[in-house]
């Protein structure tokens, strides 16, 4: 359910008297036609007699209820309006809150500080920070590491620690340490700005896809005005002149208000849902793109499996002593601070290695790169690497028969070997495990289920590639494959006319980005890649892609359903109307199906039906329908069934619950 | 119903069957109607796909001399590729050329030569006649053909004739290469035409025209014959001329302008079950055929075969309307105790109840408009088995427009379709921007607001409304099929009214021009964005157009617009006459 927060209601009810405006009407013809026929109708109520209306006093109390429904049906509408824009309104509030004037410590070109307001800085501009000073703008980090609390964007309470090269926001909190940073965005166009903009464009612009909606609906309620008025005069010539408010009812009642009163709720909802995901989406399109995606390339590494992989065993060869292993293992993996490095680590004190930082102090390390796919240290007079198996091989041009063994075994389970090589000698194996994200195989299944294409791409070779792969669900995977490798599946895809979607985070990802349809990247990624993508995620979870492409359709669906659902409605209206306006032609009783007597009460019972169904669908558009992930041909046929077939019947039962409810009530007209 | 009669007794099992089971035998003869139409359909569907594609045909080598002259003539213009703009200019001049050239010579037929001259056309007759028979509507505010010369006829009517399918295949062609290109253009409008011409229409309606004859229709120029009939002292004139190539081209062409006033009810146009049944083969041809070509077309037989599926649905629900509407007749005749055996009034004896029903829903399922029968004679059941299908812009169309005209239908349910599953608007792996639902829309809107609008206007006119002399939801039935039948370039009439009057020439005249022409632009517009747009790889997660859903959704959409644009209409004509037959029904009994 959607909940309205009570602060809100005021400014709420503003917007929603506000939306009475005939011009903020014009974005809606349905809703302009339903305004103008509510003028009208307090003119005829007024004037019956210009109208050539009946005014007797049941007539009238007819008359004033026709003006409350239709009065009634403009405020649910822009009430659904308002309290979608409403929803929008906080967040842009509380964005611009966050982008308060700070300070900045500018470093100009002699090296020399100065303190700067934080508007004043450019693109290029280098700043410090210290522990506990806000970021003063987005950037990248040039020095330095420290722990950086985003809460107030991302919600997530833990600080993330930043490093070299990462992205920060701006209006972040650095907690520790000291960072340099390189400005990389002028004022006004920071991620907060961005994100202020997008949220007022989302209420402010219609997608393509609104558009092509509207326009269509425009030609449908001209269909239905013309109908209307083609009736009076083929009444008149049969010599039954028809009340005009009845007439002005039935319009209403045909002209598609339900999904005209909902469609920019549902647009507005879809941008404000995909906030709360806390991912920030450049425009409306790129939610709308996602639900069109045909294949999805997934990284193996954080989105498929946890992060980083987790020591389980270690191997040492023959002639080595498995402790000794274990030490040298603890030695090279001490430095590494990936999780990788720290479950060796770990794994090894188990073994009951252990080692003083004073005998660490004499090794370099080497961090992992995509390039040589290995780390290691160098000290004095030993060096001990570990690495992709077929890197080390051609690296150092030696082979090991056992290594190799153990290897192809540890893969045949789906581990990843990690062989370790000492003073240009294979000294063991390191055996790590993939541990598959919690949900994902559901999440890989229910993507799959949509006819998505799923594709893996991982710096793991063939065996373990397709371990996790089968694991995990994955239609398809690149194994030992590099950033450029990426590039080229998304481009491959792309020829086959496919729409695509990845996640990206580092430099390297930033063409793939910018040529896949959907890029989600990674807040913590770096700023060409997030500039490159048309999502950028907050909170760093890859998975959240699925969500998306689930979001997007759900937008796409409620404005089916909900536009398939208005015209099957249009049949019971006719069958409750017609009869009721020529009730003096008793031959066509046999079209009052539900069997209404009283004919004025018969229109009212329609027309507040066609109110009401606005305000009781309210929540439907906001929070999207629901649906299985299935085929289309799956979906198509429950939407048809529920929406289509329900929508045609559904109304013949609400109308005459309506109309026994007033007789019951003690309405006699 | 049983018909108490010696001449229904028959000692086989089966002919008594058939014979005493006339609702069994009435269906029975429905279907038969429809598998021999579709058995032919899918025949020519073959070669009609071989058009659609561009690949030579059986008739290539015959009618390549032809195309290759004309198109020598042409010059230049025969071998641009072709644009939009180029495209719609190219058929709009030549329709406009061959119209004027036709009200020209209708107005200046006294003056030709060895022929018998009659009393001059008032303006706006000729207007209607050629605009009518220019867009394919061949409504008839004459009597043919006691208004026009055998010159008007065989030159310039059957000229139109002609014209007009061809012009529509053409364009429909260029729809197809829209979907299927990617090269960003439309073709060449004469060349397509003359394709139309000397590989579709002139070599069937050859062939045809020798069969009509051998089946008993004349074929001649000797003048009116002079009859003395029976019981009579009287002499009639009974006019001859070229009926079978007339008759031919009407069919073939979905025309359906009848040589003789009483069009097929006739008996020298229509005189037997044989060339009753050929005749409705031959108007359901090339639509029928063409619909069923589509899975060829686009490399997907589920979608043919969908698309043939939806619109023979409507086909036999409506031919079945039709036919027990007229079975069961006027209930209060019944009522009387009387032996009825339907409503034959204004029905051929020698065709039959179910033939002639049969024949007029697939006369008005097509955009030929011929009749068999006298369709102001219809009960007001029959009546809507006859009206459904006009008031859905004809299911089936008309050569060339059968394709355009469905796939207004299809854009449109492709866009809701693929909403509800959660894709962007696409059709065909293509996708559809708001510029192709704009005119989508706009097509889709166009029929009923033809029929809607000039409905409502002449309701309120006093002046125009003199002539009618039956009941009041008579009256509207009759307008609304009036301006239906034009609005659809349908061309088959009930009319009950004086129809030959300047308002309803003029205003025909321009509903046809529109319904036409306007249909067929925004069509092409469409099919001009879609040229430039890359196909996508046949997804799984897409709509298949094929399927049985999508089938299903596309039948709805096109019963509910045409149900929710028309009701209250129907609900005060037709349905208002047949509640009046039932409550006097219920009355006498």
């Amino acid at each position: 359910m959607f909940r309205i927060n009570v602060a809100q209601i005021p400014s709420i009810l503003k917007t929603t008297m506000l939306q009475f405006n005939p011009v903020s009407e014009l974005r809606n013809p349905v809703m302009l036609l339903t305004e103008v026929a509510f003028v009208l109708s307090i003119f005829m109520a007024i004037f019956p007699g210009s109208f050539s209306l009946p005014a007797t006093a049941s007539y009238e109390e007819f008359y004033l209820s026709v003006i409350v429904m239709l009065f009634l049906t403009l405020l649910f509408a822009n009430f659904s309006y308002a309290v979608s824009e409403g929803k929008s309104r906080t967040i842009v509030e509380s964005l611009k809150k966050m982008r308060k004037e700070t300070i900045a410590r500018k470093i100009s070109d002699d090296g020399t500080e100065s303190i700067v307001p934080s508007s004043s800085l450019r693109k290029g501009d280098i700043v410090n920070v210290g522990a506990g000073e806000e970021i003063p703008s987005d950037g990248e980090v040039l020095e330095g590491s420290g722990f950086v609390m985003e809460s107030n964007i991302t919600g997530e309470s833990r600080p993330s620690l930043k490093l070299v090269g990462d992205g920060v926001t701006g209006s972040t909190l650095l907690t520790t340490d000291h960072l340099r940073i390189r400005v990389t965005s002028d004022p006004g166009e920071t991620f907060i700005d961005k994100m202020i903009e997008l949220v007022n464009a989302a209420t402010r612009e219609k997608t393509p896809n609104e558009v092509a909606l509207t326009i269509f609906l425009a030609g449908l309620t001209l269909i239905f005005l013309i109908v209307t008025a083609s009736l009076f005069s083929l009444s008149l010539f049969l010599g039954n002149a028809p009340n005009l408010m009845v007439l002005m009812v039935l319009l209403i009642c045909l002209i598609p208000t339900t999904i005209g009163a909902l469609l920019s709720a549902i647009g507005i909802a879809s941008i404000n849902r995909i906030s709360k995901y806390n991912i920030m989406a450049k425009s409306g399109k790129a939610v709308e793109n996602a639900g069109d995606i045909d294949t999805v390339i997934l990284d193996k590494t954080g989105t498929i499996t946890m992060g980083e992989r987790e020591a389980r065993k270690f191997y040492s060869v023959p002639g080595v002593d498995q402790k000794e292993f274990a030490l040298d293992c603890l030695k090279c993996s001490l430095p590494d601070l990936t999780r990788e490095g720290i479950s060796i680590a770990k794994l090894a004190k188990s073994y009951g290695a252990s080692v003083s930082e004073q005998e660490m102090s004499g090794y370099e390390f080497k961090a992992f790169s995509a390039e040589t796919k290995s780390s290691g240290i160098t000290g004095e007079n030993e060096t001990i690497i570990k690495g992709a198996l077929k890197a080390l091989e051609e690296r150092f041009g030696i082979r090991d028969q056992y290594v190799e063994g153990v290897c192809k075994e540890i893969s045949s389970r789906g581990g990843t070997a990690l062989p370790v090589i000492k003073n240009g000698r294979f000294i063991g194996v390191i055996e790590l495990i993939d541990i598959l994200k919690p949900g994902i195989r559901e999440r890989i299944n229910s993507i799959r289920e949509m006819d998505i294409k799923t594709i893996m791409c991982t710096g793991d070779d063939e065996i373990t590639a397709q371990q996790i792969s089968q694991e995990s669900g994955i239609d398809e995977f690149v194994a030992n494959s590099t950033p450029m490798d990426k590039y080229q599946v998304v481009l491959r895809e792309k020829e086959n006319s496919k729409m695509v979607a990845m996640v990206g985070d580092g430099t390297n990802d930033a063409p793939a980005l910018a040529k896949a349809d959907v890029g989600l990247a990674m807040n913590s990624g770096t700023p060409a890649a997030k500039e490159a993508a048309n999502m950028v995620d907050l909170d760093n979870d890859p998975t959240k892609l699925l969500d998306v492409i689930f979001l997007g359709k759900q937008v796409l669906i409620t404005r089916g359903a909900l536009t398939t659902f208005s015209f099957a409605n249009d049949i019971s209206k006719y069958f409750v109307i017609i009869p009721a306006m020529f009730s003096s032609f008793a031959v066509l009783n046999f079209l009052n199906v539900l069997d209404l007597t009283n004919p004025i009460l018969a229109v009212t019972a329609a027309l507040i039906y066609n109110t009401v169904i606005i305000i009781a669908l309210l929540p439907l558009a906001i929070r999207g329908v629901s649906f299985r992930p299935s085929s289309a041909n799956e979906l198509l046929k429950r939407n048809m069934m529920l929406y289509g077939i329900g929508g045609a019947i559904f109304p013949f039962l609400a109308i005459k619950v309506i109309y026994m409810l007033l007789i019951l009530g003690g309405v006699a007209w | 119903m049983t018909v108490p009669s010696s001449l229904n007794q028959s000692s086989s099992f089966w002919v008594n069957l058939f014979l005493q089971n006339r609702e069994l035998s009435g269906f029975i003869i429905v279907l038969i109607y429809l598998l021999v139409a579709s058995i032919l359909a899918y025949i020519l569907s073959n070669h009609i796909a071989r058009i659609y594609r561009g690949e030579p045909t059986v008739f290539s080598r015959y009618a390549k001399p032809f195309i290759d002259f004309f198109e020598k003539m042409l010059g230049p213009v025969a071998k641009k590729k072709m644009k939009l703009r180029d495209y719609v200019l190219s058929f709009v001049f030549f329709n406009l050329v061959a119209g004027v050239v036709a009200i020209l010579a209708i107005y200046f037929q006294n003056y030709v030569p060895f022929n018998h001259a009659f009393a001059a056309n008032n303006f706006s007759l000729i207007i209607n006649t050629v605009v009518s028979f220019l867009t394919n509507t061949n409504l008839q505010h004459y009597s043919n053909p006691l208004r026009f010369t055998y010159f008007s006829q065989t030159f310039v009517l059957i000229g139109l004739m002609y014209i007009g399918p061809a012009t529509a295949f053409a364009v429909s062609m260029a729809f197809i290469r829209g979907i299927n290109t990617e090269e960003g253009h439309l073709g060449n409008f004469f060349h397509d035409l003359l394709v139309s011409f000397f590989e579709l229409i002139i070599p069937l309606s050859l062939i045809l025209t020798v069969v009509l004859i051998v089946a008993g229709i004349p074929e001649t120029t000797m003048y009116y014959l002079t009859v003395h009939p029976l019981f009579s002292g009287s002499t009639v004139n009974l006019p001859l001329g070229p009926v079978s190539s007339w008759e031919s081209i009407k069919n073939l062409g979905t025309n359906g302008g009848g040589f003789y006033g009483a069009n097929a009810g006739f008996p020298l146009e229509n005189p037997n079950w044989f060339t009753n049944i050929l005749e409705f083969s031959a108007f359901t041809l090339i639509p029928l055929a063409s619909i069923m070509s589509l899975g060829k077309v686009f490399s997907s037989r589920s979608f043919g075969r969908m698309l043939y599926m939806v619109v023979m649905g409507i086909f036999l629900f409506s031919a079945l309307v039709a036919f027990f509407g007229e079975y069961i007749g006027i209930p209060s005749f019944s009522g009387l105790g009387m032996a009825y055996t339907g409503n034959m009034v204004g029905k051929e004896t020698a065709i039959g109840l179910a033939s002639s029903t049969t024949f007029g829903v697939g006369a008005t399922m097509t955009s030929t408009g011929a009749a068999d029968a006298l369709l102001a004679a219809y009960t007001p059941t029959g009546m809507l088995g006859i009206i459904i299908p006009l008031l859905m812009n004809d299911p089936l169309g008309g050569v060339g427009t059968s394709v355009l005209n469905l796939f207004t239908f299809v854009i449109f349910t492709a866009f809701i379709a693929s909403l509800m599953v959660g894709r962007l608007p696409e059709m065909m792996r293509i996708k559809l921007g708001s510029k192709e639902i704009k005119y989508s829309t706009l097509s889709l809107v166009t029929h009923p607001l033809l029929v809607l609008i000039p409905l409502g206007v002449t309701f309120t006119l006093s002046f125009v409304m003199t002539s009618f002399s039956n009941p009041a939801p008579f009256r509207v039935t009759a307008l609304l099929y009036e301006f239906g039948t034009s609005a659809a370039n349908n061309g088959s009439e009930i009319g009950t009214f004086l129809t030959n009057q300047d308002y309803f020439n003029y205003l025909d005249a321009l509903i046809m021009l529109i319904g036409r022409y306007f249909i067929m632009i925004f069509q092409l517009v469409i099919a001009q964005s879609l040229a430039g747009k890359s196909p996508r790889s046949e997804g799984e997660n897409a709509v298949r157009l094929g399927s049985p859903a999508f089938g299903f959704t596309l039948f709805a959409v096109m019963i509910v617009v045409g149900v929710l644009s028309f009701f209250p209409v129907l609900a005060l004509g037709p349905l208002l006459s047949l509640a009046k037959d039932f409550n006097l029904f219920i009355w006498r009994v």
